[in-house]
């Protein structure tokens, strides 16, 4: 096996953290566009770490991102409208919420070596769908308003850093401490890592988990910017699509890879904003060619350039 | 008696339209077994079926279902250049990697087709759509039951074609034991694409079926993908006949769902099954070889 360089934990959450302090000030500086704008690329990182994290560490491909976004936007108004409790405390319910659907859905997603994950997650997404369309308690087909008017886009936009910043972290603390040889064992070979001691059900589920708690956290601050949510938007399959383009066309299992990936999407999206079609379209030819010619995906290909650039310049 | 009517009716519908949805999980139901793939874009090419045998009627005139070993070529011909071009080369890196690249043509045919057809709600308007076959208290419009039948004679081709032929063999080695199969001197490679064009083809016949005798859009693909799975994890997986019973009990189940709770119940009643019998007998239920 090759040997990854490990940069320090430490080192890399110092980082984040310092990033994250310069963007709290970033509402008095980059005005309303680039709030809106700031505020999509948060919630997207959110979704991208835990989706990076599933794939890139425990292989494990979703389709499903669009149940969890669509699950915290429910719980959350459910929270906010029904028991008055402040944002951060749904926000804490959320996850929790997200985390548990993931549990209970576990058994059967898991079967086959992952085999039905990605179909597993894709027909769970459109359950919960069908299930808030049908049944009238959950608001069928016209959902919910929120009660009271939402916090304003500078606050929101906070609310969408601390969430990223704690997805983040999370990544931070998953691949560059000791859990990351465990989750990369579990996804090299299943098999052999058993044999060592390692129960890859346990190993999957826990990043199965986090990254639906991240998923619902964003969906929850999401839906509360929209200020009413409707089935068909929140557990729509554009989300599962962005997500696993921008982490595809990132680099899978890259630490900067959702990152990378969501900046390119978000660009893309804006570049393309009045052909959605052609936008999706060119997104799909855009996965197929990274797929077969760069599977590390932008950072995966950056990685290269440099190293080829290097090898020249000492030659 | 009226209620018995409906109820009765609406079964035998459900039952029918199963039937004909098997075709199009038998495809990928063998596309699993051989390639190891789950073919996100399964439903779409069921949309391609569905769109060639709306425009072959609309331009030829000549009935969809006449032209249906036309249309089988045309959607295997499809295939043929997906395989062998992104595919196939993709064979050593494992499954997700195909899976994905099916994924990304699955969006790309949704809206290419919104892009070349328009998002518009379509279906195949043979001239005996809405004519009624009436047996006892069970009224099922006809072409329910011609496209049943045409359905079933397919799957029992393709069960000949699986069960009694020279291919059939280096494809049921294929599924069992790749290297093994390739070591006695089977072409897996070769065997592979033509086990994807046969599982889309299969698709594309199932396609025009459904587009004669309901209605579909752009969007439609993925409720089939995820109907077709769910048939195929009730019949058992590489169980062909199987999944034609799969296929006739999820249909049945829709409709009792339908009746029970309301229309919109029925996809739903087709996601928690598939859910359901993967959490608690992913086997399956029919005891069958493998």
């Amino acid at each position: 096996m090759k040997r990854e360089k490990i940069a320090p934990a430490p080192r890399e959450a110092a980082v984040i953290l310092v990033a994250f302090a310069v963007l709290w000030f970033a509402p008095a500086f980059i005005g309303e566009y680039g709030l809106q704008l700031g505020f999509r690329t948060l919630i997207y990182l959110t979704l991208a770490e835990g989706w990076n994290l599933m794939a890139g560490s425990a292989g494990l491909v979703s389709l499903g991102t669009s149940c969890f976004v669509g699950l915290g936007a429910y719980v959350a108004y459910g929270l906010l409208n029904g028991l008055d409790l402040p944002l951060p405390a749904a926000l804490v319910v959320c996850a929790l919420s997200g985390a548990a659907l993931a549990a209970l859905v576990s058994p059967a997603l898991f079967r086959l070596r992952g085999l039905y994950f990605t179909v597993g997650t894709l027909a769970l997404a459109e359950l919960l769908r069908l299930i808030m369309i049908n049944v009238s308690a959950f608001g069928g087909a016209t959902g919910f308003f929120l009660k009271n008017d939402p916090p304003a886009l500078p606050i929101l936009f906070r609310y969408a850093l601390a969430v990223a910043v704690i997805a983040a972290l999370a990544a931070t603390l998953c691949v560059r401490t000791r859990a990351s040889v465990i989750l990369r064992s579990v996804r090299d070979d299943e098999d052999a890592a058993a044999q060592m001691g390692v129960r890859p059900f346990r190993v999957k589920l826990a990043a199965f988990m986090l990254a639906s708690a991240l998923a619902a956290m964003a969906g929850a601050v999401q839906a509360v910017k929209l200020g009413a949510i409707e089935p068909y938007g929140m557990f729509g399959l554009q989300w599962s699509i962005d997500v696993l383009t921008m982490v595809i066309i990132g680099g899978v299992g890259a630490r900067l890879g959702p990152l990378v990936g969501a900046l390119f999407v978000i660009a893309l999206g804006e570049a393309l904003a009045d052909y959605p079609e052609a936008h999706i379209a060119i997104a799909g030819v855009i996965l197929i060619v990274l797929i077969r010619f760069a599977p590390r995906g932008i950072v995966g290909l950056a990685a290269a350039l440099g190293r080829a650039a290097r090898g020249r310049a000492l030659a | 008696m009226l209620a018995l009517s409906v109820a009765s009716s609406s079964i035998v519908s459900g039952v029918l339209l199963g039937g004909m949805l098997a075709l199009a999980a038998l495809g990928l139901s063998i596309v699993l077994g051989v390639m190891r793939l789950v073919n996100l874009a399964h439903g779409d090419f069921l949309l391609v079926g569905a769109y060639a045998g709306f425009f072959f009627f609309t331009f030829t005139g000549v009935d969809p279902l006449l032209g249906l070993p036309v249309i089988a070529l045309f959607v295997a011909a499809l295939a043929i250049p997906v395989y062998r071009y992104l595919l196939q080369p993709l064979a050593e890196r494992g499954a997700e990697a195909q899976m994905m690249t099916m994924f990304a043509i699955s969006i790309i045919l949704e809206n290419v087709f919104v892009l070349a057809f328009s998002a518009d709600t379509r279906s195949i308007g043979v001239s005996y759509a809405a004519l009624p076959l009436t047996l006892g208290p069970v009224t099922v419009p006809l072409v329910y039951v011609i496209g049943f039948a045409i359905s079933l004679v397919a799957i029992l081709a393709v069960h000949w074609l699986i069960a009694r032929t020279a291919f059939g063999r280096d494809l049921r080695a294929s599924a069992a034991d790749a290297e093994a199969a390739a070591t006695i001197g089977v072409d897996v490679n070769r065997v592979r694409m033509l086990t994807f064009a046969l599982g889309v083809a299969c698709a594309g016949i199932g396609g025009t079926l459904i587009g004669t005798a309901f209605q579909f859009s752009p969007s439609s693909g993925g409720a089939y993908l995820l109907n077709s799975l769910a048939i195929v994890v009730l019949g058992g997986l590489g169980n062909v006949l199987g999944t034609l019973f799969g296929g006739l009990a999820l249909g049945a189940l829709q409709s009792v769902g339908g009746l029970a709770l309301g229309d919109g119940y029925r996809d739903l009643v087709g996601m928690a099954i598939f859910l359901l019998v993967l959490a608690f007998r992913p086997e399956g239920f029919a005891r069958g070889r493998r």
